[in-house]
């Protein structure tokens, strides 16, 4: 590869030049400027990723594939980006606050952050076995990190653990699955393997495929990969746990989308049965083991896992219509769940954040603003109109629909039932029921702002939804 | 058509949602003042809705005042809006009804006012878009914008078990409208569009395999908010611990949409899986009807009693649809009408009663008639309307609904006909022992009549019930066309038949339709 081609593939990549940028800038504010460098850098890293936001949207869209044909820096990539890039923001600014209240600002979190960002935005745009392979290592190592930042919270430690060790099988696995192709055509380039495959022994490449998706099944916690997910979610800080439940999700199924697109796009048919199946597990996993919780930071860890079943509805009714549905649900799917998690830190007792849904009783009388914020939240969870969680799944639905699969939206509808009752409890709680004597309801402005302007937009996006699905759409062509 | 270009639809499904906005900006401690705005809106929105009745032209049965603009282009879901004689007559209904409603919560509501006429409004505004909508995305988003403040209304200013019923009726609902949205999309697939007037001019007829499974994803959807026996189940609760507007609205409107929904969706675009269910469907119906009124005899409670009874009326309507007759079918139109004025009436007699005694058990009462005189003359002339006296609005629904069956099964008529003479008994055994007898207990001593205020929620009510009872042409006219229209594709030779009773003006050629052509 000659140094001119480095020179104009680079230019697709500034924004995660700016992130790595950025690490580095975070780093050095944090150990250079002493008391209070945490915060610092924090702030230097919440502005480098609005920086990158930027750079995503000026910066040009690739014709073809630049690095030896590795990576595509489309729409598709873009839109993804940018949804990785809000989730990562919008933990930044409620880690801030959660901080504050513990009494410790672990500053490495700021540099992890977009050392993390740079993997998954590598994820996204990459079209290659190898590049693929590393840029999930590269935002993995940060996440295992992320979970466990408070070293001496024996649940953060946990978390980190459990994370890090069924994180690394993962990727073992998906190494394995990508291996088998690589035996089979020699190739890591998706267009040269999808190209080639038919070729080889149709077993091997099944195998392969399966192994491959696996993998990347575990990381996205669909059922039966899901274990860690609701242990992990539970105990690792709940900021944190806003970028670690929704940008890697992201770049997974991106990466799905685009091994369904590339890499295996002649074998998509006989995958669809065990996706569907895969679905409509998570999805009544999720929700049903979601009905019986209490504490509401594990009740949202089984919605989110709920949701990355939504999401699969799309994978298993492949097509161009469940392509623009997943950018779709992704992008609304990082909104919902940053503001989901957000909420926890809206209540404080005792020094701690509440994390039972009865420490939400009251609400709506207390802080009126921050209540119909959240039932917004609460009803675009469940899929209740005129909300954006409506209308993602609805374009969801319309896909299997339109692929016949009626079983399947049948199934994803019933799943928004289940979880209006789990959902609803919590809606119960701030709405119905009385708080009693005491106010343990925080009036810090970030949880509020995060919360009011993430239900803005679910709002906007559930009655103008062509906002979002016009976009949507021209990047689903993925050219 | 609009009005000098002004897209009247929009405004008046919208026109509560400005009076949201204006409730939540009045401080809550001004309790009076968030009051009378609240019933200003209200109010306006029912001149509004007048206005559109004159500017309706009933001598055509097609669609008016449509308003139609892209939506969800990605999906071809658009914004599309008009009304036909059905519909109007169901926007009026929702109008007044939410009016008397809000008038009627001066007193009851003392508790957390603003948010209380905030989410009235807000369930205005998924009433009216419910009954305007022609593309089925936009119907099924104010199906479901309903249930929120409904849910509410309920759970904050319900009764004991207010939590357990708000629940309930939110999950119910819910579950058979995503079933529909299940079966919106299946249409969809077939037709390329949501458009409901497309669906039927453009002449596909589905399968008829394809046709029954989407009926009966409808029919879940409709049939729980009608309700029909065996969904019936989250009624009594709901109606029961809900505040009294709340059940006003429930029993009024709400229960309104189910039957709406067959007789705008099911009946077009099923015709040959709607007369396949017919049988299940009336068997359901009179189940209802009798089952409803067999409870309603064994109530305590005299709100519970209203509740089954709207069980046993909204079976009648139900059994007067699908008998496809066109007699029965105008009658059961009419008579969505009419149980939404009786028994909204009855739920605000209840009501004033809760309000002074809190308590609505029959056992507590008695003798009341000497004591508040006009009471009991609004109470009586209610209960007779419910009961379908003639010169009175009941009667009218109910003869209709009664001959049209009987043409076309006399052993459903039969059936249907014990269900009169129980809901005779129910309710005049209810007045009996509320307003007669003696005056025993001695906490109704001091009992007060009607206040002016109180009387004023009931007067248009009572107007109503004489005016569809003694000349019922003016409704009827608006239903003709529209009924009409819908029996011709679901029941050609039945709507050819009457059509040489009343000719359809400008019908011709849309009887040899090829929907009807391709059977």
């Amino acid at each position: 590869m000659d140094q001119v081609a480095v020179a104009s593939g680079l230019r697709h990549l500034l924004p995660e030049v700016a992130l790595l940028a950025t690490a580095a800038a975070a780093m050095l504010t944090h150990v250079f400027s002493g008391k209070g460098g945490s915060r610092r850098a924090g702030r230097v890293s919440l502005a480098g990723m609005g920086f990158a936001a930027g750079l995503v949207l000026a910066s040009p869209r690739s014709a073809g594939a630049i690095f030896t044909a590795s990576l595509v820096v489309d729409s598709f990539a873009a839109v993804l980006k940018l949804a990785i890039l809000l989730s990562a923001g919008l933990a930044t600014l409620l880690a801030f606050r959660f901080f504050d209240v513990e009494g410790s600002e672990p500053g490495e979190a700021y540099v992890l952050i977009p050392l993390s960002l740079i993997g998954m935005m590598a994820a996204v745009s990459s079209v290659d076995l190898i590049t693929t392979y590393v840029s999930f290592e590269l935002f993995a190592i940060p996440s295992y990190i992320l979970a466990a930042i408070f070293k001496k919270d024996p649940r953060s430690s946990e978390a980190g653990v459990k994370y890090f060790f069924l994180g690394t099988l993962s990727s073992a696995v998906m190494l394995l699955g990508m291996a088998l192709v690589f035996g089979l055509t020699g190739e890591t380039r998706y267009g040269a393997i999808s190209a080639s495959l038919p070729a080889a022994d149709g077993r091997a490449v099944l195998a392969g495929m399966a192994l491959f998706f696996a993998g990347l099944f575990f990381k996205a916690a669909l059922v039966p990969f899901h274990m860690w997910a609701p242990d992990v979610y539970e105990g690792a800080p709940t900021p944190l746990v806003v970028f670690l439940s929704t940008a890697p999700k992201a770049a997974v199924f991106a990466v799905a989308v685009r091994a369904l697109a590339g890499l295996f796009s002649r074998y998509e048919v006989s995958w669809s049965l065990a996706f569907q199946a895969v679905a409509i597990l998570t999805m009544f996993w999720g929700n049903l083991a979601a009905l019986l919780q209490t504490n509401i930071k594990r009740l949202m860890a089984y919605s989110s896992i709920a949701h990355a079943g939504y999401l699969a509805i799309g994978l298993a009714a492949w097509g161009e219509p469940a392509r623009w549905a997943i950018l779709y649900y992704v992008v609304v799917y990082v909104v919902m769940n940053a503001a989901a998690f957000g909420m926890l830190l809206l209540i404080r007792r005792g020094g701690t954040f509440g994390e039972s849904i009865d420490d939400f009783r009251g609400l709506a009388r207390q802080s009126p603003l921050a209540a119909a914020a959240l039932l917004v939240l609460l009803l675009s969870l469940a899929g209740i109109p005129p909300t954006a969680g409506f209308m993602g799944k609805y374009f969801l639905f319309a896909a299997a629909v339109g692929k016949g699969m009626i079983l399947l939206a049948a199934a994803g509808a019933l799943n928004s039932v289940i979880s209006l009752f789990y959902y609803f409890r919590i809606g119960r709680a701030i709405f119905l029921e009385d708080g009693g004597a005491g106010a343990p309801f925080e009036r810090a402005l970030n949880p509020v702002l995060v919360l009011a302007a993430s239900a803005l937009v679910l709002l906007v996006l559930g009655v103008f939804p062509s906002l979002l699905a016009g976009p949507a759409v021209a990047a689903a062509l993925m050219n | 058509m609009t009005i000098l270009a002004i897209p009247v639809l929009t405004l008046i499904t919208f026109w509560p949602l400005a009076g949201l906005v204006v409730v939540l900006a009045i401080p809550g401690r001004r309790a009076a003042a968030v009051r009378l705005a609240a019933n200003v809106f209200a109010g306006l929105e029912f001149l509004a809705t007048l206005v559109l009745l004159f500017r309706f032209n009933p001598a055509s049965g097609e669609m008016q005042f449509i308003e139609r603009a892209d939506w969800i282009r990605v999906l071809h879901a658009q914004y599309l809006m008009g009304v036909d004689g059905i519909s109007l007559l169901l926007v009026l209904l929702t109008s007044l009804l939410t009016f008397l409603a809000t008038l009627s919560s001066w007193r009851a509501v003392a508790e957390r006012v603003k948010e209380y006429y905030a989410f009235m409004l807000l369930l205005e505004v998924g009433m009216v878009g419910v009954f305007v909508s022609l593309d089925l995305v936009l119907f099924y988003v104010f199906w479901e914008v309903m249930l929120v403040p409904m849910y509410f209304l309920i759970g904050i200013w319900g009764g004991e078990r207010r939590l357990y019923a708000a629940i309930k009726f939110f999950l119910y609902t819910l579950f058979g409208s995503v079933a529909m949205l299940v079966g919106i999309l299946v249409l969809y697939f077939h037709y390329h569009t949501f458009d409901l007037t497309a669906m039927l001019r453009s002449g596909t007829v589905l399968p008829l395999a394809v046709q029954s499974w989407v009926f009966l994803a409808f029919f879940l959807g409709f049939a729980i908010k009608v309700p029909l026996f065996p969904f019936h189940t989250w009624l009594p609760d709901a109606h029961v611990e809900a505040p009294t507007a709340g059940s006003v609205l429930l029993a009024g409107i709400l229960l309104k949409m189910g039957t709406y929904g067959f007789v705008r969706f099911s009946l077009p675009l099923f015709p040959d899986a709607s007369r396949k269910f017919v049988p299940v469907v009336v068997v359901l119906a009179l189940i209802s009807i009798v089952y409803g009124a067999l409870v309603s005899l064994m109530q305590k409670d005299m709100k519970k009693l209203i509740a089954y009874s709207s069980v046993s009326h909204m079976g009648f309507v139900m059994l007067g649809l699908f008998t496809f007759s066109p007699m029965a079918v105008k009658g059961a139109v009419l008579q969505m009408v009419n149980h939404g004025v009786s028994t909204g009436a009855l739920f605000l007699v209840v009501g004033i009663l809760y309000e002074r005694r809190h308590t609505r058990l029959i056992s507590e009462f008695g003798g009341l008639s000497a004591r508040l005189p006009l009471y009991a003359a609004v109470f009586l002339i209610m209960a007779l309307s419910s009961i379908g006296l003639p010169g009175l609005n009941g009667f009218v629904g109910e003869f209709m609904i009664l001959i049209g069956t009987w043409n076309t099964n006399w052993v459903w008529a039969a059936v249907a006909a014990t269900g009169i003479v129980l809901g005779a008994a129910y309710m005049l055994w209810l007045y009996q022992r509320v307003m007669f007898g003696r005056l025993g207990n001695p906490a109704n001593e001091a009992l007060k009549d009607l206040t002016a205020r109180e009387f004023a929620t009931f007067l248009p009510l009572i107007l109503l019930a004489f005016w569809i009872g003694i000349f019922p042409k003016p409704f009827l006219v608006l239903i003709d066309k529209p009924v009409e229209r819908v029996l011709r594709i679901v029941n050609p030779a039945a709507a050819a038949k009457d059509a040489v009773l009343i000719p359809p003006a400008g019908g011709g050629p849309e009887r040899s339709s090829p929907l009807r052509e391709a059977r």
